[in-house]
Parts: C-alpha cells; structure tokens; sequence
C-alpha cells in the first residue's frame, strides 16, 4: 500500500514536470502548425479577410517556377554543404582526438565560429566578399576571383556554402570528438595486433564504431542546411538574379512581407513533409549499417 | 466561396490570450481616465523626431496619453500584429501596395469627415485614391510627407566644371559623356540590395508610362509589354555610366561612394540624403528631375506618399486620433520634420524646403509629380529582383523576356484583385 502511494507520487511529479512542458510545445509548436495548415487551404494575406481557395495554393505550388527554382538550389546547396561539412569535421575531430599539444585551446578555438551569430557572420563574410577576396583576386591575377563572388550568379551559391560550412563545421567536430572518445582503446590494440593501421584502422575500426554520431550528424546538417536563412539575409538577400532563394527565404519573405500568408503556409506544409521524409529516410538507411560492440 | 473572418479555435484564443493581454494596443484606457493613443510609424530614421513630438504631445494634453512606436521594419511587425488581430490607433505608413492592401482588408477608417484634410494638397490625396484597388468612398489615410526621387548630384563638383542640369535624356547621355570623358565616375549603384534597382527604374517610368497603368493592366486594358519597354531600356542604358560590377555594391556603400565624391551623381530618392550625410556632412547635395523624355515637357517628379497616417478601423477613441493628427499637421511640427528628414510637405502653406530639392523645387510647387510605379507592385512578385535579373541578362532578347515575365507573373500575381476589378467593373458599367 505505501509502495503504491510513493509510486504514485513519482508519477505525480513526472506529470507535473512533463504537462506545463507538453502544454507549452502544443501551443507554440502544434497549435501553429496546425494553423498554418489550415491557412494554406485560403488566399490568406496575413491580415484581414480571406476566402477559401480549396487546393488552388498546393496545386500552384507545383507550377510555379520561383518555387521549384528554390528547392533545386536548397537542395543543391544543403547536399553540398553536408558533405563537406562532414568530411571536413570528420578530420578535424580525428585531428583533434589525437595526442597533440594544447589540445583543449585548439578545440575552443575551432568552436568559435559556432557561438557567432548567423547574421554576424554573414555580414563579415559579406564585407569579405565584397572588398577583399576581389582585391586579393586582382593582385593574383585570377579572373573568376577579381569580381565579387556574391555578384555573379554562378558562384553566389558557393560563397554561401563557405560561410555556412564554416559555421558548422565545429558542432559537427565536436560531436565526432565526443564519438571519437566512445572507441576503447583496446579495440585498436586488437586491430594493431592484426596489422591494422592508417587508413585501414579508420575504415574497418574507426568508422563503423562511430556510425551512430555519423547519422546523426548527417540528420542534422541535411536538416539545418535545408532550413537555411541566415546566411542568405546576411550575404545575398536572395539574388542575385533571384538565384539564392532558399526555400526558408522565400516563404519568409512572402508570407511576412509580401502578401502570400496563405500560399507560402502551403508550400511550408509540403517543405515540413519532405524534411520528415529525408530525415526518416536517413535514420533507417543509416541505422542498418549501425554496428555493437 | 465562404467570406469568413478570422476562424479561432478555442485553444489558440487561450494560448494568445497572455500575449494579447501583455501587448494590447488600441485604446486601452488607463486608470486615471486618460485616453491612450498609440501609434506605430514605419520609418524609423524619423525616430528621434517622433520621440520629439510624443513628449512635446504629452506635456501639453492631459486627457490624452500618446505613445509613438518607430520600430525597425515596422511593416512585418504590423502584419505580424494584424495576424493577432492587435491594433495600434493610428498607423503612419507609407501610401504603398499595403496601403491598398491593408485598405482592401478593411482595417482602416473612414475618415473624411476630419477637417485637416482641407489642408492637404490635392494631389497627394488623388495619389491615395490611385492606391485603392477597386474605387471606394471616403477617405482613408492623411498624407503628412513626400518624397522625391531622381537623380543626387554633388553639386560642388558640378560648378567646378560648368555643368548644368538636364532636361531631357539626350543632354543627361551628353552629360554622362563629359563626366566620364573628365576621368570621373557618372553612377555609383547599389543594386545588391534589390530594391534599389527600382529608384532609376521609378523615376524613368513616371515619365514615360502612364501613372494608372497598374490599374489600367488589370481592367485588361493593355499590357506591361506596351509600356515598358522603353522604360527598361532606358535603365539599361544608365548601366555604361555606372562602376564597375554595381551588383556586388550595397545601398551603403553606394551611399558612401558618392558622400566620398567618387560617383558625381545617384539616381535615388531624397531619403537617401540623411545617409549620405552621415558620412560626409559637409557634402553639397542637390537633386534634378530624372530627364527620361526628349520632350522636357514630359518630364515629371517622381514622388509619392512617404509617410501617410490612417486611423485604424476599431479605434475606440476617434475624437482623441483627430486630436492628434491636428498635433501632428501643426506648421511647426511640419516644418521640424522636413528639417529633419528633408521631406516634401503635403501640406498646404509656405514651408522651408531643404537645400537639395532646389533643383525639383519648381516641380514641387506646380504640383507636376507622379507617383511611384513601384507602389502598385505586389511585393511578393519581387519587381525589383526581375530588374536586377534582367539587368544582369545580357542576351539579346533580354528585354523580351523580361516583359513577358512581368506581364505573366502580373496575372499571376494579382489573380483575386483582377477577378475582384473585373467583377466591380461588371457591377459599375459605367465606370470609367
């Protein structure tokens, strides 16, 4: 009879921790979406009254060509940056994880870009673009450096990634780091015996030990990169030539500011499912190759 | 089709509940009787001057408890507002597409029946019957300031070599000439930042297409096509006289350049001025009329509405919004805000102009202005970026598919307002 009672006490405060929690994210997190979903069904300016236009806005979704233009560059730019990053923050934690000097400054180090701003740093690098890489490309001779790269609408998307790499690259270092540290020492002792070393030690060892942070970082980037929005506020402001609109971009700018509440509700429903599916998609083809020790 | 008001459910009423409560707006009375008014305006550079006028406000009315907000974009904080159905009283915005838009959703009030009006030019207040969509009556926004736009040049070095201003497109091409033929830089742009592709490509329209083409085009009367052409051109034209690569420059560092004398002239709006002057106070600016005609008669000021107040449709307290209006419309709080922000006044009476509109002044005082094409443009259909994408399209059939891009998108656009114009001219055969 007490254990009862104490037990019922424990689910007492669970509930009382988990419910404000719960009640919180449905009304700031699902009730909005619910919403959203609703308006994507009207002609919906933002203010104001509005008609119910049916499927009209997902059926325009797929005819209209600055849309269709947006996802081709989101997805070229999120596929892009998540290999880089991950290659990139892959070496820096297995240069990182290693026995070398100052280890603990250099890992501070390469987390800063993490803590500046978004916009911060796009404006920085914007400055950078603008000015200096053009002045360092003229002194060098390099034609295609010698004019803003944000300028041109061929490599505008490519400065992008830079800036978003760059900020990236340390919270996925840092997780790498942390799945580095999960390996037992004894496992490589093991491997050495049988001559593992190099690149081989990384591949048949190092590797499949540490899928699990691996999936998860590539969950995380694909997902961030589609979301991308600061950088392009920062740096390029969706041109030029319109050519930088990501999806994120687009339905900010005109669902807030431009009148198309409604339209860009629908368009932010079809972005969530395709996030949902890339995501989901990732976990199980990922998780399969997922080994235990 | 359902018309329907804002459909909410019971939960989301709670979870806005706090907020609203937090952040309500309209005419919340205060314990000790006195009526509060709050206004939020969009233009935040005029912010000191705002915060001016609501002290001054305030210590002389004692019924009346004025709050005067000047928040950085301002039109998404509004929207974002209205979304919450949370209203200020008045609302100082400019006579732009939301204007007609916020006009359309019936958020504003009626009010022709306020006896500042009789005090505002009439132009201005055909300016704002042009930004109605379908014609309504009554009145609906008290235009308070203009702004003109054309071409900034530094006058300095203009009386170094002689120059004078032109009149038309031939003399402004010779100009362009001369300048550069003496080693310096005719134009200076901006036009990574997109929206400043529209200040020439305004300026060069008011003169050569109609004012009311928007409406025009979507009364299914003519085309874009037909109109635009010329000015598209003429904007491309303006690009030999400008520096290198002008999109990868910003507003501020066209700004900068020409404070620093590298460019002798900016085709941009006046608002430009107050930044141009942070970094070089000393500059001598003046402005000139965008000459995009041969025919100098043609020529006409590009200005409109800066900045307009409307009273809010359920504002609670219209005789005290009247009050301070009537504050606001005072010669003197006229006369501290063009000083300010070297605006135009739509104000009747005999105001001190700034220095740098001495070339656009006789404009200004015969009343030959235009409005802005760009007003009539759905900011989600982006003109200014199909300019920029056009501006930098350097094949042959450039123009082409830029005017045919804009006559598409247009329909696309602007669906509902075209089917809602048709209809109305439907139910009014006789309209014009």
């Amino acid at each position: 009879m007490k254990k009862k009672h104490t037990m019922g006490n424990r689910q007492g405060t669970f509930l009382a921790i988990t419910i404000p929690v719960l009640l919180l994210f449905f009304c700031f997190n699902t009730l909005p979406l619910l919403k959203g979903f609703f308006y994507s069904f009207t002609n919906f300016k933002g203010y104001g009254s509005y008609d119910m236009v049916g499927l009209r806005n997902y059926i325009d979704l797929f005819s209209d060509s600055r849309v269709g233009h947006s996802y081709l560059f989101t997805f070229k730019y999120a596929i892009v940056s998540t290999i880089i990053v991950n290659v990139i923050s892959l070496i820096l934690a297995l240069g990182l994880n290693s026995k070398i000097k100052a280890k603990s400054a250099l890992r501070a180090i390469y987390f800063i870009p993490n803590i500046l701003g978004g916009l911060v740093v796009g404006y920085i690098f914007s400055f950078f673009f603008t000015y200096i890489l053009p002045a360092l490309g003229q002194a060098a001779g390099i034609e295609w450096l010698s004019s803003s790269m944000l300028s041109n609408e061929k490599t505008a998307w490519m400065a992008i990634v830079v800036v978003g790499c760059w900020q990236s690259i340390a919270m996925n270092t840092i997780i790498y780091i942390s799945g580095l540290q999960t390996v037992p020492e004894d496992v490589y002792e093991a491997g050495a015996i049988d001559g593992a070393s190099g690149w081989v030690r990384f591949k048949s060892l190092t590797f499949p030990l540490i899928i699990p942070f691996f999936t998860i970082n590539m969950v995380l980037c694909m997902k961030n990169f589609l979301m991308v929005f600061d950088q392009i506020m920062a740096l390029t402001k969706g041109g030029p030539s319109q050519s930088t609109e990501s999806i994120s971009y687009l339905i900010y700018q005109n669902g807030m500011s431009g009148g198309q509440f409604g339209f860009q509700s629908a368009n932010a429903v079809i972005f969530f499912v395709v996030i949902v599916a890339i995501s989901v998609f990732q976990m199980t083809v990922l998780n399969k190759k997922e080994e235990q020790l | 089709m359902k018309k329907c008001m804002k459909v909410t459910t019971a939960a989301g009423l709670l979870a806005t509940a706090g907020l609203a409560a937090a952040l309500s707006g309209c005419g919340a009375g205060d314990d000790d009787g006195k009526v509060t008014i709050e206004i939020v305006q969009y233009k935040p550079e005029a912010a000191t001057y705002f915060d001016t006028v609501e002290e001054k406000f305030n210590s002389t009315h004692d019924d009346i408890q004025l709050i005067i907000d000047s928040p950085n974009d301002a039109m998404t904080i509004l929207k974002t507002r209205f979304i919450r159905e949370d209203y200020p009283d008045i609302i100082g915005i400019g006579g732009d597409i939301n204007y007609s838009n916020f006009l359309d959703s019936d958020l504003l009030m009626d009010i022709s029946d306020y006896e500042g009006l009789d005090s505002i030019k009439q132009t201005y207040l055909d300016i704002d019957k042009e930004l109605e969509f379908v014609p309504k009556d009554g009145v609906y926004a008290v235009p308070y300031m203009a702004n003109a736009a054309g071409i900034l040049y530094n006058r300095d070095i203009f009386e170094e070599h002689g120059w004078t201003i032109p009149t038309t497109w031939d003399e402004l091409n010779a100009l362009c000439q001369e300048i550069q033929d003496a080693g310096l830089q005719p134009f200076y742009f901006g036009f990574k930042d997109v929206w400043t592709c529209l200040a020439p490509w305004n300026a060069i329209s008011v003169d050569l297409a109609p004012s009311d083409l928007c409406a025009q085009v979507n009364r299914g009367e003519t085309t874009f096509a037909d109109n635009y052409r010329e000015v598209a051109e003429k904007t491309r034209a303006l690009l030999q006289y400008a520096q290198e690569d002008p999109f990868a420059y910003s507003y501020n560092d066209a700004c900068t350049a020409f404070a620093r004398g590298e460019a002798v002239m900016y085709p941009i709006g006046s608002y430009a001025v107050p930044q141009i002057q942070q970094v070089n106070p000393d500059i001598n600016i003046d402005s000139f009329v965008m000459p995009a005609s041969n025919n100098a008669e043609d020529n006409i000021l590009n200005s409109g509405n800066d900045l307009q107040f409307s009273v809010m449709a359920n504002c609670e307290h219209k005789e005290e919004a009247y009050e301070v209006l009537n504050f606001l419309l005072e010669d003197e709080n006229v006369q501290d805000y063009i000083n300010d922000q070297n605006a135009v006044p739509c104000k009747q009476g005999d105001f001190e102009l700034a220095p740098m509109l001495d070339g656009m002044k006789s404009y200004i005082e015969e009343g030959k202005v235009a409005d802005y094409q760009d007003h009539h443009y759905p900011s989600e259909m982006s003109v200014d970026a199909m300019i920029q994408t056009y501006l930098l399209d350097n094949s042959e059939n450039a123009t082409d598919t830029f005017l045919e891009r804009f006559d598409t998108e247009w329909v696309r656009y602007n669906r509902d307002l075209i089917r809602k114009v048709q209809d109305y001219m439907k139910e009014h055969p006789d309209a014009e």
